[in-house]
């Protein structure tokens, strides 16, 4: 390089400078655009967005772990138990502890036998459910079993052994019906109590033990512990015991029940049902054909000379066999039907509360009963003559009832049919209760989309038609005429300290109810009554009760009952209570194609009624269960061993 | 260089090297590496071992390296370039065929008792190859197409082969940094905004010849949502840990996601996510800010600089430390793809902190001899 380059080497030099400072203010520029863009990104992530993120922080740091509640127990109106727990052994794996699950399963096979189908459900479950969940692997270990299980823990890791409580049902065979038995949860039921997610856990499926279930299952409780990202438990923050659920009395007399079943199972297809017409208690019920507890079927004892032999594992409870029979079915609670003449209750009491009849008024029944050139027959073909409203109920003519409810029209019979306990559920603490059916034209429009026909209203009057109703209800509708009190029936004692509060008033004119209990008291003493064949009058008391005859096919009409296929022939209904002047029992029987109500309801009525007065259950002191109360320190809180805790 | 008496100085010696040392960079560096320690010391649940006692050390290891580098003059670094590309790129190709494995991918070479990976040696055999090149080259060549086949050459070569290992993340380092050092060499900007072009369009051909893994982390990067517990597990835990943070953070020590080993990584391409858990946005922007002040600095000292092979040597250090901080805050905030890429003095990793101090050693040393013009003539062998 020469001296004269370099004045050109200079411009050279600052041309170069010029470049690489108009380069070095681009590059600088998009540095810190780049970097403003990272500090823009990050404002988002860790300001506007922070409070998001904190929550999914804490679902991450987080599990809660819900504790089953004891289930209470259900004993007798006298404390005799019916339904009890009884401890047993499970074990269980947590897959985000056990690491290889197929391997973990294997080891666990060599000291509890896994069925295959078992390996293969629980291998399924683990990839649907979250790690964290355990799975069930096998029930009704014995000591022994988890013992090993807890000596060989290391080796088993993620694999829990924990105690259970099963449901021991007594006197099922009686009871059955009205304890009822519990099950696996429902998949739509889950989801408001997480408890009910537990695994192997039992609710209410049928009876007290479904009608009662708030009562039963208790409070779950909970733990929440902090996990790190392989699920391994840091530490404990809280943990809420479980509350017991609260003991059951039922309003049942053992005794009394078994007697009533024992009877009751005499007959093909029949219902009966005992209410204490003054605190609504049921004391007995029973259907046939009777409950079978082996159809409940508890998991088998081990025997014992087979310490490691076949074990069911999985069934946790008891198992419903289904077979094609309604052995499981409650009659009582459940079973609809036409309360046939029964209902002439209701609807003499809602005509003179209508003001369409007075007492002393007569109709004149000539055996037939004409609505726009429709014929309405009475039982009694010959007719009954002039009849007053004492008349028409203890002969049961029909005319009468057809004319009075043709005057006051439907929407006033059916609004006394809801007063007197029809066409509704109870709060009785017992699943499942039918409604029946009290029809009007809306319902009728609503159920057929047809609208109401006079004739309809006329065949309401006298429990046949739409008009459906199940034996508690009868009994229920009975209990009111008897009192003038709106009586609710329970299944259930009141809790101690809790006493149920008084029935409300009928609101019926006090000279109306007495001219229907008159007439309900003739239908039993007086001549001509149909239930004569329910009268203890040599026992010295005095029975209020009314028949019922309802037909089911058209055939029973001309025809003679023993000429009629069974489910032809007409149902047996009676109600009554008693002692008629004092009344403290209400009783109604249906026996199913029996025939008349008169002639086949009223007797077992009358034998119920016997026993009944012979027991006396109301008069007996009854239990009143405690209600549970809290634990005292539920609330057990760990502090944190370092740092903050997140508020 | 002329023998004339008047202008002679005598040769700087090493004191009065150590004297034009650029301070503020130094004190930037350290105060961002003790940001680190105190994450490292966080990360192992408040403990020196295993991280933050080694980083400390391997930091004032490569600061002493740095130093050296630094006190060396400049054309000595200058004469090696060529050759020590020239070994960088037989290490790179020797390693298929000797280099040990590791998580689907062999990027390791063995060295006496150590192992290294060329892949980051590369990194600074880059920066020095294309500062000895494009200072050789006379202003009006610099946008010829002919002659920038020398540099791209340069640059594909060890793209080509750390493709083939695969660390796509190396690759596009080396491919990135290339193309900062020739924009700051004055290439005409025409070709760049070309290349980004054709980078669009390449990306849908390109995709089918990726790795499953590479596939899978680009798929969740779109829709981390998608596959929470799969590849896109690090961007969602990574997430939550920065958002959960929020402005001030969960505290020292405080942080869940780390403590709790949500995170993956956590000591190293995730150390950033654990300083926006505990120290929050305030405490992430602080270490965005040091880095930025660390990259101005530089810039300063790029134009203080009057050759044109130190202010690339300068510019060469900023820019790997821009793309590597970008890409790993972007990643661990979710607003790129999933690149093992380190922050820079903070993570914990021996290699990427001793390429690192290297490459600022090279810029130190351009700083320390600013005032050289470097002649042609002065790096003949």
């Amino acid at each position: 390089m020469t001296h004269s380059d370099q004045p050109r080497d200079e411009q050279i030099q600052k041309e170069d400078r010029r470049l690489f400072t108009r380069r070095a203010t681009l590059i600088g520029v998009g540095q810190a655009l780049a970097f403003g863009a990272l500090g823009t990104r990050l404002y988002q992530l860790q300001v506007l967005d922070a409070g998001r993120y904190s929550l999914l922080a804490d679902d991450n740091r987080f599990n809660a772990i819900p504790l089953a509640a004891v289930r209470g127990r259900i004993v007798d109106r006298f404390g005799v138990p019916l339904a009890t727990n009884e401890e047993g052994y499970r074990v269980s794996i947590l897959p985000a502890l056990a690491g290889n699950l197929e391997l973990a399963l294997e080891r666990l096979n060599q000291l509890v036998p896994i069925a295959a189908e078992d390996r293969a459900r629980i291998s399924a479950r683990a990839k649907r459910q979250a790690p964290n969940l355990p799975i069930l692997v096998a029930s009704d270990l014995s000591w022994e079993q988890v013992a090993t299980i807890n000596l060989m823990a290391p080796e088993l890791p993620g694999v829990e052994t924990e105690t259970f409580n099963r449901r021991n049902y007594h006197h099922a065979k009686v009871m059955g019906h009205i304890v009822g038995h519990v099950g696996a949860v429902e998949r739509f039921a889950m989801g408001d109590d997480p408890a009910l997610r537990i695994p192997g856990v039992r609710v209410g499926r049928a009876g007290v033990e479904r009608g009662s279930e708030r009562s039963l299952r208790g409070v779950s409780g909970l733990v929440r512990r902090e996990v790190d990202a392989r699920g391994r438990i840091v530490r404990n923050i809280a943990r809420t015991e479980p509350q017991t659920g609260s003991d059951v009395a039922v309003t049942i007399d053992l005794e009394f029940q078994g007697y009533l079943v024992e009877r009751i199972s005499r007959e093909r297809r029949a219902a009966v049902v005992a209410l204490d017409v003054i605190g609504g208690e049921v004391v007995g019920m029973a259907s046939s054909p009777a409950y079978d507890p082996a159809l409940i079927v508890p998991p088998p004892p081990l025997p014992p000379e087979q310490p490691r032999g076949r074990r069911r594992s999985l069934r946790t409870g008891h198992k419903v066999v289904e077979r094609k029979t309604d052995a499981l079915f409650n009659r009582v609670t459940a079973g609809l039907y036409p309360p046939g003449s029964t209902f002439k209750i209701v609807t003499a009491l809602a005509a003179l509360e209508a003001g369409v009849v007075d007492i002393r008024d007569r109709i004149d029944c000539k055996g037939s009963f004409t609505l726009a050139d429709r014929s309405y027959r009475c039982w009694n073909r010959g007719g009954h003559g002039r009849c007053d409203l004492h008349r028409a109920i203890r002969e049961s003519c029909d005319c009468y009832f057809y004319e009075v409810a043709n005057r006051m029209g439907i929407e006033k019979l059916a609004a006394m049919a809801r007063r007197m306990g029809l066409g509704q559920t109870f709060d009785a603490g017992i699943a499942p209760l039918s409604a029946g059916v009290v029809p009007t034209p809306a319902w009728k429009r609503g159920r057929y989309g047809r609208p109401w026909l006079g004739g309809e209203t006329i065949l309401a009057s006298i429990g046949q038609g739409f008009v459906l109703t199940s034996p508690l209800q009868l009994a229920v509708m009975t209990a009111r005429a008897a009192t003038g009190n709106m009586v609710i029936p329970t299944l259930v004692r009141p809790q101690a300290g809790r006493p149920r509060p008084p029935f409300a008033k009928l609101a019926v004119k006090d000279s109306h109810l007495q001219a229907v209990q008159r007439a309900l008291r003739a239908v039993v003493d007086e001549a001509g009554g149909t239930g004569s064949r329910a009268s203890m009058s040599d026992l010295g008391i005095e029975v209020a009760g009314k028949t019922g005859t309802s037909q089911v096919s058209r055939r029973s009409a001309n025809r003679y009952h023993g000429s009629l296929r069974w489910e032809e022939r007409d149902h047996a209904l009676f109600v009554s209570y008693f002692p008629a002047n004092a009344p403290r029992y209400a009783v109604a029987a249906v026996i199913e194609h029996g025939g008349g109500g008169g002639s086949v309801a009223a007797p077992l009525v009358r034998e119920v009624m016997a026993e009944l007065l012979n027991r006396d259950p109301i008069r007996k002191p009854a239990i009143s269960v405690s209600p549970s109360e809290p634990l005292n320190g539920a609330d057990v809180t760990a502090t944190p061993s370092r740092g903050r805790t997140p508020s | 260089m002329n023998g004339d008496g008047v202008f002679y100085r005598p040769p700087p010696g090493v004191i009065d090297k150590l004297g034009e040392l650029n301070w503020p960079l130094l004190i930037t560096l350290s105060v961002l590496t003790g940001v680190g320690l105190a994450a490292l010391y966080s990360v192992a649940g408040g403990s020196w071992q295993p991280w933050a006692e080694r980083h400390a050390l391997r930091y004032l290891i490569g600061l002493a390296m740095l130093i050296a580098v630094s006190v060396v003059p400049l054309r000595f670094w200058l004469k090696l370039a060529y050759p020590a590309y020239g070994a960088a790129l037989f290490a790179l190709a020797l390693v298929p065929l000797i280099g040990s494995e590791a998580l689907g991918a062999r990027r390791w070479l063995p060295l006496g008792p150590l192992t290294f990976q060329p892949a980051e040696i590369m990194k600074v055999a880059v920066i020095l190859a294309m500062a000895r090149f494009f200072h050789g080259l006379a202003s009006p060549r610099l946008s010829h197409p002919l002659w920038l086949l020398i540099p791209f050459a340069i640059v594909a070569l060890p793209m080509a082969l750390i493709i083939r290992q695969p660390d796509l993340g190396s690759a596009m380092m080396i491919g990135l940094l290339g193309c900062g050092i020739m924009l700051m060499a004055g290439v005409h900007l025409g070709y760049f905004a070309g290349g980004a072009v054709m980078l669009l369009a390449g990306i849908p051909t390109a995709l089918p010849y990726l790795h499953d893994y590479q596939r899978r982390r680009i798929e969740s990067f779109l829709d981390p949502a998608a596959d929470p517990l799969g590849a896109s597990y690090h961007i969602t835990q990574s997430k939550i840990a920065m958002g959960s943070g929020g402005v001030m953070g969960k505290g020292f020590l405080g942080g869940t996601q780390s403590q709790l080993d949500f995170l993956p990584e956590k000591h190293t391409d995730f150390i950033f996510t654990t300083i926006g858990e505990e120290w929050g946005f305030v405490g992430a922007i602080v270490v965005l800010a040091l880095v930025g002040m660390l990259l101005a600095v530089l810039l300063g000292m790029a134009l203080a600089t009057a050759s044109r092979a130190g202010r690339l040597l300068v510019c060469g250090a900023m820019l790997t430390i821009f793309i590597y901080t970008g890409i790993n805050v972007g990643m661990v905030s979710g607003a790129v793809p999933v690149v093992g890429v380190p922050l820079p003095f903070v993570s914990y990793g021996g290699t990427s902190m001793m390429t690192l101090m290297f490459s600022l050693g090279l810029a130190m040393c351009a700083w320390v001899h600013r005032s050289d013009r470097l002649q042609d003539q002065d790096w003949r062998w």
